[in-house]
This record gives structure tokens, sequence and C-alpha cells, in this order.
């Protein structure tokens, strides 16, 4: 993994973390430190998913680094961004109508849940997953739909206004059921025969490490696993996380009942 | 007495090494745990006042997960380094699909296990010779339902599976034999599902091999000779194979060298004249439920099929 | 399910009668609970009494007091019994007495559909005991693993008993599920914000929500294999392309988070014990809370620690390993807090507490263990010997059978009115302290030496004959241990200490009433203010409310009718989930010979009939909305449209059938005929309950019987209605629209 072929030092990723940076430190006032931290977690994942090693052997090599990259921007980067935004600002900035009528429209819940479930499920129909890997263009639209897509999924949970939030119960529902989404997907590609990714089976050698990587035991049948297992089992211990941390706000909400935007009131729509 | 704590080979030495560290852990758990317990009640049993109403706080809850996490995680990783180590799967390209030639095919069958030596040919049950320090891989199939394939003091459990080939390492650091059972419940005579593995030093090894490859002589003593007509003249042959006959089904054990073989029956009476005789008067008394039946052969039967098969070495 | 959501609304007749029939016919929560305690008691012993001849046989190296087939007969059963008919009921039995009283509600959401669960259970357990009268019980374990369960490795009718069995069992046990949850989530009394209730009432919320997905695998798995032995299709036999692998993830995917379907409501039951005898609140209630909440969610992904010794790969062994560490934290928390709460507390060595104290200690040498199997390796040694046996029976009788004592001890008195002998309890727990170390501590030694599980019996190795004898002879103390709780029992119901409504000055609701409550549960209810109303009763200087604030109730309770609803189509789509992921196992390869999806299916010609039932969604919607507004001759119009297209659907699907059958695709052709009929026909007879439900609303709207009043049950309809045509969009893309993939 220290092999130079191995990082992707000249990404244009920087030049777009730079920008988000600079946006980050001009505009956001109040930030606390847990918040500076997110955004900085946030900006290093998002250079890591491309400069290191996991955004070059996505590049055609490994599937299970592809995988990892695509959680990165699904489901890290978002939450990231999400949560390094101080209260203040954002109500500041989704006081005006047309802001406030997008930020009611991200927290309807079947959105967010869609986005975030069905981005994974919609990039890994064999011909898109294999078409996106293989041309430039197409790799950067699934790049940004993910973070998108990632945005939608995290804003019912982590808003930074109270109104665009779910309520605790729904949102563990939420989380609960897009756990069990990517439990699907990832059982279905752990357990498929190699056909998944089809660009994956057959990798060009670009790098001429396509050897080294077999014989660490990295073979198209053991990267696909391995892959199904990395969109099943991380990703369901993040929401769990998240889940964990809607319990505390839950069992703390011990002032007046806050309003919420949308969400129905039964719990039970588990 | 304790297989499992005895390991004669690198991997089950490995096995042992992780869970000794593990059972150390728990010890020291377990001694925190009794003992906050103790002091609690002790300190408790006698109050009379009422005693201050805590309601907890998140921070030393917080705070006391910070030492178990740590522990799991450890544990967790230690132990996934040493499974990285234990895996016997050939690597190939999974597209091509010819595997890695295993050394020795071992087939389980309700209840015994057929052994085939991929290397010279031979053919054996319950019983598997290995030359000492020499890694070996197994490939473990089953002809009919889930069996277990377990040397405590060899190498890791492995599920011998239907229509799902597994593979294993079987190696041993010194001369010796190794008990070796069927684990998974596998119908009437799990139980009786006994294995042995004998591991030899090179020369002695290949003393055996020389003489396993050596096809079945025609028994000279009459009542073998007998016995031997018998055997063909019932449906023996339905099930069993001896090489150089024509007996060649693979139901039951091969008998090719039935008489040199330490026991019968998985394991259930050791291999002698008067077992032989046990076992061949009804089966069934002897392993109810396997799938040999009694054929109510007289005590004369008996005695010239006995005959034959002690012929068998 | 419909019809009792109509006819909740009328409550159940109170009922005084104490004679036979009445418990035969009653509907008081307080009485079916007991009746599913007294089941599971019963069972205890029947199933203790399995375990002792077991233990007689393995007293001695190469005995033959028993035969190979009736041991194995003896240990499936054995299996079988303690989970399903007398884990399940036991904690079934103490939620359905305990929750309505801990919550202030006069009885649970639904009595008669609880009733109903209850009568399905000794049905099952009759279906499953009349196999030892056709002289074969089931012996393929209590886990049945293909292909020793299939046909041919097993012709005997046993294993068809296990399956309708357990079949009945389960639907009861989530009938009864869904009860609990809906009591807790609309029953709750003002003032009880879900954030307020017992720990026991949440935890055993938890409990009913796993109840309800873990279940429905099973169901799935069952499914296949009945169809495997009585249609002759070949799921789980390789000879003919089926997988041996398959029945143990749909198994496990039961199996494990059944194992906290047990451990939850031990949690729950100790959760109340600790803090009543330490006198302090518990320490944590949060962290207890949220814990079970998390167990609940990681149970689901943890399966394939069962299986690290099938050869799954790798990567699949490392990260069901790490999973499984996972689920060990929460758990731990737990032990922290129940600790805690002990430590500066006023000890009560009751009978009730010694048995939580030994529970802890032995709960957590269960887990400890635990953790040793959860890393692959010395899985890969100490699994399928008796180091697991030991393990487990350490967390079911060590853990949670200690916990039910302790249970029993504590709730006794509520329940009957009598205190229980503390002498006598204390013998009895000694006794049981004495003979559950000795009989499964050896054990862990016996694993280690080699021996595995489920032998009918060994050899005489070195040391085996001695462990084993210690262990069958310490059985005598628990057989000891049982009879004198038996005759405590009974000692207290004749002339036991009259208990009075609050013999231990607990501090949940339960205690606020009568002992034994009345029918109607409670008079007047105190104030809710906090987590212990009834401490905070009688100890008003120290109340809770005073220095720990806790969210206040908002007053909102969900419709019950809809919470049922909901409920039962979560584990209904659970139950399909499973069977369309074996569709896609079996059918990953569409070009292969025989009948398969791309040569046998008119795809447009069902996509037409699928028009069908989706506008079927649209009228029912219409309908509703009708019945709301209470326009009752529109309504019965639409309904009845709704009616007539799904029906066309049906015509539909048995023009498909007729049309592969005719043309030789059978359900035993090959597996894409097996998975097919499966799920279609799965399918197919949810559409034909849910037309049938609608018929009989159709019957009764005509006859004004059903009018904007019933608009909410009738909505619940709705709910199952819609979720039937979902499903068969995600059939129709899985097994229709992939043929045009290739």
């Amino acid at each position: 993994m220290i092999d130079s072929n191995l990082w992707s030092w000249m990404s244009p990723v920087w030049v777009l973390v730079t920008i988000l940076l600079l946006l980050y430190v001009r505009f956001v006032r109040g930030g606390s430190h847990l918040q500076w931290v997110a955004c900085l977690v946030g900006l290093f994942v998002l250079a890591m998913a491309f400069v290191s090693p996991i955004g070059v052997l996505a590049g055609g090599y490994l599937f299970s680094a592809h995988m990892v990259q695509h959680l990165l921007l699904l489901l890290v980067v978002p939450a990231c961004i999400v949560l390094s935004l101080p209260r203040e600002t954002a109500e500041r900035w989704f006081q005006k109508g047309p802001v406030n009528q997008l930020g009611k429209w991200l927290a309807v819940p079947m959105l967010g849940w869609t986005g975030g479930v069905g981005a994974m499920w919609f990039w890994h129909v064999p011909w898109l997953c294999s078409a996106a890997t293989q041309h430039t263009g197409l790799g950067v639209v699934r790049d940004v739909s993910l973070v998108a897509a990632g945005l939608a999924f995290w804003w019912p949970i982590y808003a930074p206004c109270d109104r665009y939030r779910l309520p605790p119960l729904s949102g563990m529902t939420y989380l609960f059921s897009a756990c069990l989404g990517c439990t699907l997907l990832g059982i279905y590609i752990t357990f498929a025969p190699l056909s998944v990714c089809p660009v994956f089976a057959n990798p060009v050698d670009r790098l001429g490490i396509l050897t080294s990587l077999y014989s660490a035991g990295f073979t198209p049948g053991i990267d696909q696993h391995v892959g199904g297992l990395i969109m099943w089992v991380p990703p369901c211990i993040l929401y769990t996380c998240a889940i964990i941390s809607l319990l505390g706000r839950w069992y703390s909400s011990i002032d007046a009942a806050p309003t919420y935007a949308t969400g129905s009131s039964t719990p039970s729509g588990a | 007495m304790f297989p499992v704590f005895q390991p004669e080979s690198p991997q089950a030495q490995a096995i042992y090494d992780l869970f000794v560290i593990v059972l150390v852990i728990s010890g020291v758990i377990l001694a925190i745990v009794s003992l906050l317990v103790i002091i609690a009640i002790w300190r408790g049993r006698a109050k009379a006042t009422l005693p201050e109403q805590d309601f907890g706080s998140h921070k030393s809850e917080i705070f006391w997960l910070v030492g178990p996490t740590i522990v799991v995680i450890w544990i967790t990783a230690i132990s996934a380094k040493l499974v990285l180590t234990i895996n016997a799967v050939p690597k190939v390209h999974l597209s091509e699909a010819e595997a890695g030639e295993p050394n020795i095919t071992v087939t389980g069958h309700q209840w015994w296990w057929e052994v085939q030596h991929d290397d010279s040919g031979i053919v054996a049950a319950n019983e598997i010779y290995i030359p000492v320090g020499k890694r070996l891989r197994v490939k473990l199939q089953s002809a009919d339902v889930i069996h277990c394939f377990w040397v405590p003091q060899l190498a890791r459990k492995m599920d011998v599976i239907p229509g799902h080939d597994n593979y294993i390492w079987l190696e041993a650091n010194k001369p010796g034999t190794y008990q070796g059972r069927c684990a998974e419940f596998c119908g009437t005579q799990h139980a009786w599902m006994n294995f042995k593995v004998y591991a030899l030093e090179s020369d002695e090894y290949s003393k055996w091999e020389t003489n396993a490859k050596k096809a079945a002589a025609d028994p000279v003593r009459a009542d073998a000779l007998a016995g031997k007509q018998l055997f063909f003249a019932h449906t023996c042959v339905n099930c069993h194979t001896i090489e150089g006959t024509e007996a060649e089904a693979t139901i039951g054990p091969d008998l090719t060298h039935i008489a040199s073989r330490k026991e019968i029956g998985g394991g259930v009476l050791e291999n002698s004249t008067a077992n032989l005789k046990l076992w061949m008067k009804n089966p069934q008394a002897i392993k109810p439920g396997s799938k040999m039946p009694d054929f109510n052969f007289n005590d004369r039967q008996v005695d010239q099929l006995v005959a034959y098969l002690e012929s068998l070495e | 399910m419909s019809t009792q959501t109509v006819d909740q609304l009328d409550a159940p007749i109170a009922q005084s009668s104490w004679g036979l029939l009445s418990w035969v016919t009653t509907v008081d929560h307080k009485r079916v609970g007991l009746l599913y305690i007294l089941f599971a008691i019963f069972f205890l012993v029947v199933g203790g009494l399995e375990a002792v001849l077991m233990r007689i046989q393995l007293a001695v190296p190469n005995n033959t007091f028993l035969s190979p087939e009736f041991f194995n007969q003896l240990f499936t059963m054995h299996g079988t019994t303690m989970v399903f008919l007398v884990g399940m009921p036991i904690f079934t039995g103490f939620s359905n007495f305990l929750v309505p009283l801990m919550i202030g509600a006069k009885d649970v959401a639904f009595p008669r559909l609880n009733a109903m669960s209850f009568w399905m259970l000794p049905f099952g357990a009759f279906l499953l005991y009349f196999s030892f009268l056709t002289g074969s019980a089931p012996d393929a374990g209590w886990f049945s693993y293909a292909p020793l369960s299939t046909k041919p490795y097993n012709l005997d009718t046993g294993i068809d008993y296990w399956i309708l069995g357990l079949v009945v069992a389960g639907i009861g046990s989530i009938a009864g599920a869904i009860n609990i949850v809906a009591t807790v989530l609309c029953l709750r009394a003002p003032g009880m914000s879900l954030q307020r209730v017992p720990l026991f009432v949440w935890i055993m919320l938890m409990q009913a929500m796993l109840i309800l997905i873990t279940i429905p695998p099973l169901n799935s798995a069952i499914a296949l294999l009945c169809i495997d032995r009585w249609l002759e299709a070949a799921f789980f036999e390789p000879v003919r392309g089926g997988s041996a692998l398959l029945w143990q993830h749909f198994f496990w995917i039961f199996g494990h988070p059944e194992v906290y379907v047990f451990a939850l409501p031990a949690f729950a039951m100790i959760s109340e014990v600790i803090p009543v005898f330490s006198r302090k609140p518990i320490y944590g209630y949060a962290f207890v809370a949220g814990s079970s909440t998390v167990i609940l969610l990681l149970s689901y992904g943890v399966w394939a620690h069962h299986m690290f010794a099938v050869g799954l790969g790798t990567s699949a062994n490392i990260f069901f390993s790490a999973m499984t560490m996972l689920i060990a934290l929460p758990t731990g928390v737990k032990i922290f807090n129940w600790t805690a709460t002990m430590w500066g507390g006023a000890i009560q060595l009751t009978t009730a507490m010694l048995f939580a104290i030994a529970f802890l200690i032995q709960f957590v040498i269960g887990g400890l263990t635990g953790i040793m199997f959860a890393a692959v390796p010395i899985d890969w040694q100490m699994t399928d010997t008796y180091f697991v046996v030991a393990h487990f029976h350490y967390v079911l009788i060590g853990g949670i059978l200690f916990a039910v004592f302790a249970a029993i001890y504590y709730w006794f008195p509520k329940i009957t009115g009598h205190m229980l002998d503390e002498r006598l309890g204390k013998w009895q727990f000694w006794l049981w302290v004495i003979g559950f170390n000795g009989t499964f501590m050896v054990q862990h030694f016996l694993g280690a030496m080699g021996m595995p599980r489920r032998v009918f019996t060994y050899a005489d190795n070195p040391g085996w004959a001695t462990l084993n004898a210690i262990s069958s002879y310490s059985v005598i103390f628990m057989v000891l241990g049982t009879l004198v709780l038996v005759w405590n029992v009974v000692k207290s119901l004749i002339d036991g200490e009259k208990a009075g409504n609050n013999p231990w000055d607990a501090f949940t609701l339960e205690w606020a009433t009568t002992s034994p409550p009345p029918t109607e549960n409670f008079t007047s209810l105190p104030e809710i203010k906090s987590r212990r109303p009834v401490w905070d009763q009688t100890h008003p200087d120290h109340a809770d409310w005073k220095h720990s604030k806790t969210p206040e109730d908002r007053g909102r309770r969900p419709d019950r009718a809809r919470v049922c609803a909901w409920a039962f189509v979560i584990s209904e789509a659970i139950f399909f989930a499973l069977l369309i992921i074996a569709y896609v196992v079996f059918n990953f390869d569409q070009t292969g010979d025989g009948p398969s999806a791309v040569n046998s299916l008119n795809v447009e010609r069902t996509g037409i009939f699928t028009l069908f039932l989706l506008s079927s969604s649209l009228t029912f919607m219409v309908a509703e909305r009708s019945l709301r507004l209470g326009r009752q001759a529109s309504f019965v119009t639409w309904l009845g449209i709704t009616i007539l297209f799904g029906v066309v659907f049906l015509a539909g699907q048995a023009w498909e059938y007729t049309d592969l059958l005719t043309s030789g695709v059978a359900i035993d052709t090959n597996l894409f005929a097996s998975t097919f009929f499966t799920v279609t026909g799965f399918h197919g007879l949810h559409v034909t309950g849910g037309l049938v439900a609608l018929a009989i609303m159709f019957a009764l709207g005509r006859k004004q019987r059903v009018t904007q009043a019933q608009s909410k049950p009738f909505g619940a309809i709705g709910i199952y209605w819609h979720f039937v045509d979902v499903v068969w969009i995600v059939v129709f893309a899985t097994i229709y629209l992939r043929v045009y993939q290739s």
C-alpha cells in the first residue's frame, strides 16, 4: 500500500476540497469545535476517497475498494457535512422562503430514504456499475449523485434545524429500515456469482499490480465477497450508531415538545 | 486427556495460544465482576437506612464501556489475524475453476469416513495415514448429510457438506495416533463415526504406502476361501470394495486391507477376530441403525467370512 | 385479524367464576398470562425429564439404557420443547400478566386475539408430542439441519409433526407479540410517556418486536422444508441442485435473534428485581433500555456465527465475528448497570434477589464463553462439543431460568395474593446453584476433552466417565430443588402468608393494586410523573420527579388497529423477503436446461393482470375515503370493484398455473419451478386471505354493519391489502422483469 503507484496525488478532488474549505471558513460562523472536526474529517475523507489507494483500486481493480469509496461518499462525507453546520448559521440560511422550502422538501423521509438506499441499489445494476467505472463522465455523475443522495438521507436525522428533523422514534425506524435495505443488497452481492459488476471480474491491468493483488488473495470471487460484506456490515454499524444517538436525544428530550416539520405521530410506523 | 489443550500441529498450536489468551482475559473479567458484586452485597447487606437514590451518570457509564470495547476489539483483531493464516482454500482465479489439487480427499458417509490418498490412489476407511511434518491439503466432501471433520490435536474443525467442498490443512509435528471424530449430528450413529490419524516418520510412511498399494491376494486357507465364496454369493459386493476383485461399491467402507485396521465400525470395536465375529454375527446389535443389515449368518459362515476378511492385510 | 379489530371495541365481559370452563373461555390478560406460565412450567418439567433420561444414558460409558434412535429423539424434543414450549410461553405469560398492570391499562389491546394466541400453543404442543405416539418423534436435532431432515434421510413422520407443531406455535407467538406491541404503544395510562415505562415494559416491547421479525424466517425455512418433504421439491437436496447451507442461513436468521427473545425478558426481570431489593432506582435507565434496543437491531446481523465451521469463507467469518463481538457490548453494559445499581444500595437478600445475583454471575460466565465462540478459531475447536452445550446452558439455565425463578419469587405474591416461604426458597436456591453448576461446569472440560455434543454414548476415554458421572449425578440436586419449589407453591396456596398490595415496597404500578388484582386491574391509579410512580407515592419526600426529570407524556396514542396491521405486515414482509431471496439464490443463472423464467413465463400477460391488482389498491383507497366521509353506497360499490379486481388477478394466476402445469412444469420439476410456485403461491394465498377479509367487509357493509364509525379498523385492512400489492410489485420485478435482463 506504500507503493506510489497506488496513490493519485494529482486528483482534481483537491480543488473541490479547497473550495469547500474556503466556503466553510468564509460563510460558516460560530462553528463549535466538534463541528470543525466534522468538517475537517468530512473533507479529509472526501479527499482520501479519491487520492488514497481506495480511489485508485476502485478504478477498475477491486470491487471491494469501489464499495468502500461508495460508502464513504454516500454515508460518511454527507454525514460530516450535515453535522458540520452550526444551528445559528443554518437558521439564518433557511429563513428565506425558497430555501426553507428546500429544507422542508429534503425533510420528507420517503425522499431521503429512497435517495440513500436507492442510490446503493441503482448504481449496482450490473451494466451501470461497469459503465460508471469505465467512463469518467458517468463516474463523476455517480460520485456527485452519491454525495447528494447521502445529504438527502442524513437530512431528516441530523439537519441543523430541529424543524427538519424526524422525531427520534420515527428516525430510528427510518434508519433501521435503511439498514435492512442495505443488508438485502449486501446478501445479494455477497452470495451472487460473479456478475454484480462485470468490469471487476476481468480488470484491465493499467498499473501492473494485478498479480500481486491476486497472490494477496484478492481474486475476483473473494473480492466481490468482501465487497458485499462491506456493503452490509459497516453501514449497519453506522446506522446503529446513529440510532444510539437518536436514543440519547429521545431520552433527554425533557424540554417542551419541539415542533417537527414532518413525521407522523405513530412511533409504530416501524 | 485434553486434546484441545495438547496441540500437535502449528495450526492447533496457534488456536491454543489464542484460546489461552482469551481464557485469561475472561478469567480476569469474571473475577472483577464477581468481586464488585460481592463487595456490593457485603457493604449493603446490613444497611437499614435509605440509600442515596442514584440515577446513574452517562460519564461513568461511557467510562466503563471503554475497557470492554478495547478488549473486544483486540480479541477480534487477533482472532481475525489467525483466521487469515488458516485458509486452505486454493488461491486461484475462480473463473478457472480448477482448484489446487488436494493431497487427501475425505468423504463423509453415514457413519464412516472414506479416505482417498490422491497422491498414491490408496483408499481406506476411518484411518488416515500422514507423514510427519508435511502440510497436507485435505478436501472434504459428503456423500449424504452434513458431517464435521475434527481432529482436535491437529487441525480446526470443518463441516463436511454435500454439494459444497471444503478444504483444511492437516499436519502433525510428531509421530503418533490422533483421535478424530464427527462433530456434527448426522443421524442415528453419529456417536460412532470416529476415525484416527496416524502420523508416521517418512520411511515408515513409505513402507505403509507400498504395502497399502498392493491389491488383495487370494486367500490360501480353506475356510478363508469358503468365506470369499460366501462374500461374493451374498450381497456384500453391493456395498463394499475389495481391490482386485469385482467388489467395487462405495456405500460401505473399502475392505481391501480390513485386516490391518485397528478399529471397526467407526470406532465402536477394536479390530480383533472375536470382535469381527461379533460384528458379522449381527452388526445391528453392535451398531444399531448402521447401514449394514443383519444377514443371519450361522456360526460357521461367520467363521469363514472372518477368516476371509482377516486374510485381507 | 380483521374481525378482531372490529369487535375489540365491546370489551370482554368481566368474569368472576373460577370454574374450569371459565379458564378455557377467559380473555382476561391475567388469566391468559397465568395459563401461559402454567403451560410453560408443565413443559419445563417434561423437557427436564427428557434431559434427566439423557443424563442417565450418559452417566456411564457404552451405556445401553436408551437406544440411539430414542436418544436422538429425546435431545431433539428436549431442545424443541425448551425453546418453543417453555422459553417462548413463559415470557409471553409474564409479559401478558404484567405489562398491562405496569402501564396502568385494563387489559391488553386485543383480548380475544390474546386468548387465541394462547390456545394455538397447546394445539402446536399436541401436534409435536403426538409424534411419540406415531412411533417416531422428530430426531434431527432442534435445528433440523437439512439434508438430514429431508425425505431421503428421514422417512418417518416425526419431522412432519415438528413442522406442523412449530408453524402453529409460531403463528400464536406472532399474534401474541402483536398484542404486546399494540398494548404498550396504545394503552399506557395518562402521564406514562414511552420514556417512563418500567424497564420490564420497554424490554418486553423490544422482545415482542424481535419476535415479529424473527419468527418469519423460521416460517420461510419451514415452508421450504415442507415443500421439499411433501411435494418433492429439492431446495435442500444438493444432488438435484439444492443447497444444504440455505437451511442453516434461514434457520439461524431465526435462531440467533431467538436467543435474544429469551435473553431480553430475563434482562427485563432482573432490571425490576435488583433495584427493588437494593432500594435504589436502576442505574442508568437510558443505557439499559437503549442497549436493549441496540441488541434488537444487531441481533439480526450475527446469525452466521453459528456457521463458522461450515466454510463460509475468510471474510464472512471475520465480519460476522466482529458483529458478534459488537453485540457483546450492549449486553456488557447491562451487567455494569446492574452491578452499579447494587453498589451502595441496601441489599435485601430475599430468594428473588439471590436468584438475581446468581443470574448475574452465571450469565457473565455464559457470556464470556460466548465471546470465546465469537473468536472464530476458538469456535473452530469448541463448537459442536460439550463446551458449547455448557455455554448455552449457562446462558439459558444459569442466566435465563434463574431470572425466571427470581421473577416467580418476586411476582408470586402479586399473582396469587400469597407469599412464598423464604426458607424453602433458599433451600431451592442452593440446591439449584449446586445442581446447575455441578452439571454444566464440568461439561466445559468434557468439551476440551473432545466430546462432541449429541452422542448417545461414548467410549471409556480417560476422564470422560468421571466427568460425565459428576454431570449426571448433579442433576439430582436440580430435581430436588424443583420439588422444593412445587412444595413451596402448594404450601403457599394452602396457607401462605397474605401478601397485601405491595409486600416488597416495590416501585412500579402493578404494586398499586390489590394482590391478586381485580378483573379491571385498578380502582384508581396514582399520578404518574416519573418512572417509579409507586415509589413516589410511598416516599413522597424522595419522589423521583423532584430529582430526575423524565420526558413528559404528550398524550399521543396511535390507533391500535393500525398498529396491529403494521406489525402484522412487517412480519409478513420478512417472510416474503426470505422466500424471494430463495428465488434469487436458485435462479441466478437463467440460461440452464429445463424450464426457467425466460422460457416458461408469459410476462406481458401477467403484466396485464398485475395492472388489475395494482388498480385494486386505488379502488380500495376510494372505498376507504367514501367510508370515512359516510357515503355508504359508494363505499360498497368501490369495495365490490376492489374485490372484482382481486378476483381477476387470481384468475390470471390460475390461467398461468394451468399453462405451466399442462406444459409439464410442476413444483417438483426443477428449482426454478419450485421457487416460482412457492413465491407466487404464497402470494396468491395472501391475496385470497385479503379477499376473504374484503368480502366479509362487503357483506357487512351492505347490511350497514360497517359504517363510518368503523373506518379505522377498515383502514387497517387497507394496510394489509396495499402490502399484498407491494409484495407483488417486488415479485413481479424479481421474477418477471428479470427475464429482460438476459
